[in-house]
């Protein structure tokens, strides 16, 4: 039986992860042939970083037709040298695992369930909701008569998961608003 | 010039990066697991692991030892396994010339559960596991994949320690000996796991019953370990050898 | 850290306390066991024996919140065995300082103490200045007064025999840790320190580090190869997060958050400005208000002018002494005076302390915005366990999030490494980053305020914001651009391009910055460095493993902080072996050297800790809140009623909430003997919201387990396996019992004492896996950071009829 590359990736792609050689015989020239069929060959080759410890090693994420393929230690980042522990090497299953939230969701008080909303609907409530309680709340005057221009009734807790980038507009925002309860993982 | 593996246990730190790494690159389920006491987890290999670190912690007077051991198939220089399935269909088992690997092909599927216990029981180190719905073999493959194209297996590039390794045969001999020479230092009781009859060679620092039982080649009742591949050698097919 | 990941290689002596490396940052063990392979010896100092431990030369069990009484110890043998580095000690630290009279301690408190205000007022802890206004020192370290002096009289108490009952280490052990470490007190040997959250957890928290800090500066091993303080940063992005400052403490670049009695901008640079007289300090904090101004530039763009203080008057300003923090804003939603809030990329249900009170307090929310990966304690606290969601008011939103791999930008390692990350695909589904939320969520706000008005529009309104969320904008304000046409060293810069290095920022509103730190990450001449993969190095540089091509670093590309201490008068290396900078003559080579200034004997020098204000190494470090040289205090809980340093049992200054929830365990409590230390695991992260949704991680560790062991457990009648309960006086959870000789009893002053361990990363939202571990601990705090005592508490343990959170 003949077996094409590409449909034997069809096959490992598929998840199917048994080494079905059967099919290819036992002739080595065709177990050749399969291993050849490297599942990541010709792949995108996308660097990012390990998203837990702080020792940020880097990671070769392959990709295909916008698909995730696999992701594997980036063996020229000169601090893990290709290497990862378990949890950086689950980094693929991570990203594809059935428990992501895939759509906004809102709790209405008192509710018993999640309501699936779009983007555009959450966050022009969710505006509302900071401008409401800012105006309500801002305490622009302390007891002694100074100008503080705070609003200590609102808050944001989070997080060493943001970029740099989002660390600092999320930081600008909330002070802006006038937020001062802002904490995140570093004060665990 | 086959391939090979030196898996330097007095290095590793049971990160399960190469436990983890296998499972990634073979997109193996997952196994719903419970704690029952121990780190070690899944408690066994199984189809969906073909590797696992085991643990063994020791207390000696006020001395603890912790043991990780890496377990995987040995790559057998000549496959017991092999000769046990060629006894049911020749070339169930392969053996890949250029790297050594031992490869279960789908001619297993066909295997009855006798067959297959047969196969695993011929195994010095109980490796062989199978899914029991589907019969699908299960165990480690070498990454023969990665490996024909010059990559490393998953588990060894994903190792932070340099626990695991690979290379040519000849080169991890090489490496073994002067490691074990300087473990030896610390440790003399230290030893290279059946460094000739197999491409997977452990370093141990002390005895292997207490890394794990089946650390070194545990022959069946009847057989003493040279008996065992003394009987499977006969067996063997022309067919690895062409 | 004050070294990075690979500097680790060239230690000759690693000790590992107040961290679990192996596990929680495993790769850095390829670097502890390259130092192993070259000689070094490594040791583990923790009350478990883990996988570090395994692999470290010995271990060297500890009772959990006793590191101050056994660091102590260490720092008493070097000075009684004149084991320090005299040249490195007199040259380069306060060591010889004079301490003002009026500064005292005694029996456990220091000068200034009011204990109806459980603060210190620091007054007294200050040094005698000559007429120009810089330190009296005594070089030959004689003074009786001189910090050397008061530091040997501070630390005298804690020889072997009282370090040895607190800490629970056998006398043996001691002197091997002490004497092994301390042999790095020469030029030619460096130790490093490797502490993480085991230390930062304590109510004695910064201390734990200062006295770390004294030990380093005493054996002369801060700024050299191999040496430094080591933070291994908890979480992914935690050192960026800090340095950008998701924290209300701070704004970003570590400058202090306005307070309400610094009014306006010329008070603020005033009140946080240091002037130094010293010709030969640097007292780098003099530019702050450079940093400061462009950092208001960045907020407000063309808003901000000198006119108007740079629209200073508009940020929020805290009270002095206000604490924003986890816990206290925990305990304000609990008393009902918090409305709403944003709650992402975290899990405060499972991870701050006492989660029976948290998850009650968050109840009391009219609104909640969370943005994560996955359902978690957190997002789905109003339908939890035992919960009516009909009688919860809260609103709550649930954004998906984009994961790391489907978005871009930096993140910053815990060496100051910033690294640029690609998106590799797409997000799931509807998920977004975090940017792609927050930006136009303000921009909706900002509409409403200029449709409708509102209370201070300003603040709002006049924000530089952009329409729509591109990472590499931002990058690029971080770094800063110039905001009018200027001439920096000749080289002319227009308006809008990219300043080369914090040196061209400038207090006269003509730069902007998001972050002078990272000035000099994203330039006109170099691009995003963030981007660089060049493995280039010279052979002085390859020698200690430094990557100055590869990426980038805080600051201005320096690997190794302080390493004009690594060097003598004449920018000779003190190690010649492992030499980070040497002068060559006309100028520095190697490491990027802090401040280019020619050595100290051209008499045109800089002492090398730039960034205190006199320019010495603190031994003697009067900024704290809670003294200025550490003492050992006991855990808020524990097991023990006294203790041989002090009748001062606890800290004197902790930090505490109080309600009805918030009970603590009186000293030595007969019905809570045992001492409990929390952690992660390898496998799992922090609340483990992200890692139990990976099944894969979940298979390798399924459920809560408590460590004990097997002496407690027989007394106990537990055996390997058992569903047990353990409980605080605040609540109990269900484990399951791992009996492991890892865990050994410890000898207390004379008494048994027993430690268990538990990681928090189970919790409801995956089923059968247990639930959070932190309703065991305590809302106590370290006063200067108010980070909690997650690693000492004390409990009892008991074996379980049925387990109902865990499934057997």
């Amino acid at each position: 039986m003949s077996y094409t590359r590409r449909g034997f990736l069809k096959l490992t792609g598929a998840g199917v992860a048994c080494l079905s050689l059967s099919q290819l015989g036992f002739d080595l020239t065709e177990a050749r042939a399969y291993a050849t069929s490297l599942k990541t060959k010709g792949a995108k080759e996308v660097i990012t970083i390990c998203p837990f410890c702080s020792v940020s090693c880097h990671i070769i994420a392959h990709v295909r037709d916008g698909k995730l393929i696999s992701t594997e230690g980036d063996p020229d980042f000169p601090i893990n040298e290709g290497a990862l522990c378990a949890k950086g090497a689950a980094l693929l299953s991570m990203s594809r695992n059935e428990h992501r939230i895939k759509k906004p969701l809102y709790r209405a008080p008192y509710s018993e369930k999640w309501e699936e909303k779009d983007w555009d609907w959450v966050l022009s409530k969710i505006a509302r909701r900071v401008k409401d309680t800012r105006d309500k709340e801002l305490i622009e005057k302390n007891d002694k008569g100074q100008t503080v221009n705070r609003l200590d009734s609102m808050f944001l807790l989070g997080t060493s998961h943001a970029s740099n980038e989002e660390c600092a507009l999320i930081h600008q925002a909330m002070r802006g608003l006038g937020v001062v309860h802002m904490d995140h993982q570093a004060r665990i | 010039m086959s391939k090979a593996f030196l898996i330097d246990t007095t290095r590793c730190t049971a990160c399960r990066g190469c436990q983890l790494a296998c499972k990634e690159w073979y997109e193996l389920p997952a196994n719903k697991t419970k704690q029952v006491g121990t780190h070690q987890n899944p408690p066994d290999l199984n189809a969906n692991n073909y590797k696992l670190v085991r643990f063994n912690e020791h207390l000696d007077g006020e001395t603890i030892t912790w043991n990780f051991f890496p377990d995987q198939c040995r790559h057998c220089i000549e496959p017991p396994c092999q000769g046990a399935a060629d006894t049911v269909e020749e070339g169930a088992v392969i053996k890949d010339e250029a790297t050594g690997a031992v490869i279960f092909t789908d001619k297993m599927a066909q295997f009855s559960t006798e067959d297959l216990d047969y196969v695993r029981e011929s195994c010095p180190y109980d490796i062989p596991r199978w899914d029991a719905k589907t019969k699908r073999p299960a165990k480690c493959v070498m990454c023969i994949d990665r490996v024909r194209e010059g990559m490393l297996p998953a588990c060894v590039l994903a190792c932070p320690t340099g626990t695991m390794n690979f290379g040519e045969r000849s080169e991890m001999l090489a490496l073994a000996k002067e490691r074990l020479a300087k473990v030896k230092k610390d440790h003399p009781n230290a030893m290279l796991a059946d460094q000739e009859d197999v491409s997977v060679i452990y370093l141990l620092a002390e005895a292997p019953e207490r890394y794990h039982t089946k650390a070194v080649a545990q022959a069946p009742a009847r057989n003493t370990r040279k008996q065992l591949f003394a009987s499977v050698r006969s067996s063997l097919t022309s067919v690895s050898k062409s | 850290m004050t070294n990075h990941w690979i500097d680790i290689k060239n230690a000759d002596s690693i000790l590992i306390i107040g961290s679990n490396a192996a596990e929680h940052h495993p790769v850095s063990f390829k670097w502890v066991l390259r130092a192993k392979d070259a000689g070094a010896t490594v040791m583990h100092v923790d009350p478990k024996f883990s996988r570090t431990s395994a692999r470290s030369d010995f271990h060297v069990p500890i009772r959990s919140g006793t590191d101050i009484a056994f660091m102590g110890g260490m720092i008493n043998y070097v000075l009684e065995n004149g084991r320090y580095y005299k040249d490195y000690v007199v040259d380069y630290t306060n060591a010889s300082y004079i301490v003002s009279e009026g500064f005292e301690f005694n029996d456990g408190l220091f000068s200034g103490y009011d204990p109806k205000s459980r603060t210190y007022d620091q007054s007294s802890w200050k040094f005698d200045l000559d007429s120009k206004g810089v330190p009296k020192k005594d070089p030959s370290l004689k003074h009786p007064r001189c910090v050397f002096n008061l530091l040997k009289k501070h630390f005298s108490r804690y020889n072997i025999e009282n370090v040895s009952s607190v800490t629970g280490v056998s006398k043996d052990n001691l002197q091997k840790v002490y004497s092994t470490f301390s042999s790095t007190g020469t030029p030619d040997k460096a130790g490093t320190i490797m502490y993480a959250l085991g230390w930062t957890q304590h109510t004695v928290g910064v201390q734990n580090i200062r006295s770390a800090a004294i030990l380093q500066l005493l054996l002369g091993n801060i700024g050299v190869a191999g040496g430094g303080i080591n933070a291994l940063r908890g979480e992914p992005n935690v050192q960026g997060s800090t340095d950008h400052t998701l924290l209300y403490h701070i704004i970003p670049g570590y400058m202090a958050m306005p307070r309400a009695d610094w009014q306006t901008y010329d008070a603020y640079n005033k009140a946080n400005t240091p002037v130094s007289t010293d010709p030969h300090s640097a007292n780098w904090w003099q530019h702050k208000p450079k940093y400061f101004t462009s950092l208001l530039k960045g907020w407000y763009g063309e808003n901000a002018t000198a006119k108007n203080g740079y629209c200073y008057g508009l940020l929020p300003k805290i009270e002095k002494g206000a604490d924003h923090s986890y816990m206290f804003l925990f305990d304000r939603m609990y008393n009902n005076e918090i409305t709403g809030g944003f709650i992402i990329g975290l899990n405060p249900m499972n991870s701050v302390p006492n989660s029976n009170k948290v998850r009650k307090a968050l109840d009391n929310l009219d609104w909640l915005v969370t943005q994560e990966l996955h359902h978690s304690e957190t997002t789905d606290n109003w339908h939890r366990p035992g919960v009516d969601p009909k009688k919860v008011k809260t609103e709550v939103f649930l954004l998906p999030s984009a994961h790391r791999v489907e978005k871009e930008g930096t993140v910053t390692n815990s060496g100051r490494w910033l690294g640029w990350h690609d998106k590799a695909i797409e997000p799931e589904a509807d998920a977004r980053s975090f940017g792609a939320a927050f930006v136009p969520m303000m921009n909706e706000v900002r509409a409403l305020y200029k449709e409708e008005g509102g209370k201070l529009p300003e603040a709002i309104t006049l924000l530089n914001w952009p329409k729509t969320y591109n990472p590499e904008y931002w990058t690029r304000l971080i770094n800063g651009q110039f905001t009018k046409d200027t001439v920096v060293k000749g080289t002319k810069y227009k308006k809008g391009q990219q300043v080369p290095s914090f040196t061209a920022l400038s207090d006269d509103g003509s730069t902007m910055s998001l972050n002078w730190l990272y000035t000099g990450s994203y330039t006109e001449e170099g691009g995003n460095k963030a981007k660089r993969r060049n493995p280039q190095q010279t052979k002085m540089q390859a020698n200690i493993g430094l990557y100055p091509n590869w990426a980038w670093c805080w600051p201005v590309n320096r690997r190794i902080l302080y390493n004009r201490a690594s060097v003598n008068a004449d920018g000779m290396p003190l190690n010649p072996k492992k030499a980070v900078i040497k002068w060559d003559g006309k100028k520095w080579v190697g490491d990027v050297p802090d401040g280019g200034w020619k050595p100290l004997s051209s008499g045109k020098g800089k002492h090398p800790f730039i960034m205190s204000k006199h320019g010495h190494g603190q031994i003697f470090g009067p900024g704290r809140k809670d003294g200025p040289i550490p003492e050992h205090y006991e855990p808020v809980e524990t097991p023990i009623d006294s203790h041989p340093f002090s009748k001062q049992l606890s800290s004197p200054v902790y930090k505490f909430v109080d309600s009805s929830m918030d009970k603590l365990a009186k000293p030595a409590d007969p019905n809570f003997p045992i001492v409990l230390t929390t952690y992660s695991l390898t496998e799992h992260w922090c609340g483990g919201g992200e890692t139990r949704n990976v099944p894969n991680l979940l298979e390798a560790e399924p459920q809560l387990y408590v460590e004990m062991s097997p002496e407690l457990a027989e007394e106990k009648g537990i055996a390997n396996g058992d569903g047990v309960i353990v409980e605080s006086i605040r609540g109990k959870v269900e484990a399951i019992a791992m009996v492991t000789v890892r865990m050994r009893p410890l000898k207390v002053k004379g008494k048994t004492v027993h430690l268990v361990g538990m990681p928090f990363c189970f919790g409801w939202t995956t089923p059968g896996t247990g639930d959070s571990t932190n309703r065991l601990t305590p809302s106590v705090g370290d006063p200067n950071t108010t980070i909690p005592e997650y690693k000492a508490s004390c409990v009892n343990i008991r074996k379980a009829d049925k387990l109902t959170e865990i499934e057997m």
